[in-house]
């Protein structure tokens, strides 16, 4: 579960997706409304995260200094401070929608056969954001240039406007329905707003970090509640981050020159599969 | 003003005063604290960007 979590967290195919459908699918006896659960959340949460600040240590360095100087200043004057602040302001409504809206979307949308349609819907989301985006490259193309000459004509996070940051975060809020990916609609989000892809996947880890590492954070006091067997769920939370480290990784390289496109049809495939799977018993 | 309205009620989550949009109504709410925190802060920080600068 870890290792799926972790992995799935940062690939755009929705680890809330997988972690509802899998378990029925596999017939894993795994209750998530077991009260242990969440704690075991809470850590492979952490456990992305940490990945995520390791990832990006030098720049979470470098992004913090530019937030507290331009805070301080009232004023932007450097690219870092200009990111700074975008996530601040990308990072708000996700905050917002997520406190107020998370624990009731989730509930209205718990059982395997909605996580199925929406994974679905993921993935033609993913596929409509690249038919969008394939039509801006052609617009601004030159006929023959090769897909990281078409990247290059496209924009770094630091340009981002600040209301399409706020969109893009306010994106993030989609994922509370299972199936549907967080990192596949601020990726897509930042593909709408002019990102190169390789810096969507950048700007949508560095959004991601300080929101699940906070949402981690508040809960982890129920770590401490009875019954909870803390050092099994710290080795799913290794393995979460571990797994989320490599995928990052991978993500960054593939998205150099690679869409969202295939990820959109595996959504759509392991959407219909799971269906027929539910459907027809596994 | 708006950011010291935000202060005063992530505090008042903190200290389980306020249960409005609480999943539970007993007790602290820290995601509401933390969320109101911040945006106590961002609004300092947006009051700070607005102000008139002397050149």
């Amino acid at each position: 579960m870890g290792l799926l979590q972790g992995a799935s967290e940062l690939f755009p195919v929705s680890s809330l997706g997988h972690a509802v459908l899998l378990p029925s699918l596999l017939h894993w006896a795994f209750k998530q409304s077991d009260p242990s659960f969440v704690p075991f959340l809470v850590l492979l949460h952490l456990g992305t995260a940490t990945a995520l600040l390791i990832l990006y240590r030098d720049e979470w360095i470098v992004i913090v200094r530019g937030f507290v100087a331009a805070a301080i200043r009232g004023q932007i004057r450097t690219d870092t401070e200009r990111l700074a602040m975008l996530l601040l302001v990308g990072t708000i409504p996700a905050g917002v929608l997520g406190v107020f809206l998370e624990s009731r979307i989730k509930s209205l949308f718990a059982s395997p056969y909605e996580a199925a349609v929406f994974l679905i819907v993921n993935g033609a989301l993913m596929l409509g954001f690249e038919v969008v985006r394939r039509r801006a490259e052609r617009r601004s193309g030159r006929p023959g240039s090769s897909r990281p000459e078409d990247e290059e004509r496209f924009a770094h996070a630091e340009r981002i406007s600040f209301r399409a940051a706020a969109l893009v975060g306010a994106c993030q809020a989609l994922a509370f329905l299972p199936g549907i990916s967080r990192s596949g609609v601020t990726i897509g989000g930042g593909l709408l707003a002019g990102l190169q892809h390789r810096e969507a996947a950048r700007f949508s880890f560095l959004l991601a970090t300080p929101v699940i590492l906070a949402a981690g954070l508040v809960e982890v006091p129920q770590l401490f509640s009875n019954g909870v067997p803390v050092g099994e769920y710290v080795g799913g939370a290794c393995l979460a981050g571990v797994a989320a480290y490599a995928s990052a990784r991978f993500l960054l390289r593939y998205f150099r020159s690679g869409r969202l496109d295939p990820y959109g049809w595996y959504c759509v495939a392991a959407g219909l599969a799971s269906l027929a799977l539910l459907r027809f018993g596994a | 003003m708006l950011g010291v309205v935000f202060l005063i009620v992530a505090a008042l989550y903190a200290l389980g005063v306020l249960q409005f949009f609480a999943s539970t109504s007993s007790g602290p709410h820290y995601k509401h604290m933390l969320l109101f925190g911040v945006l106590g802060v961002a609004s300092f920080i947006a009051a700070n960007f607005a102000r008139e600068r002397v050149v």
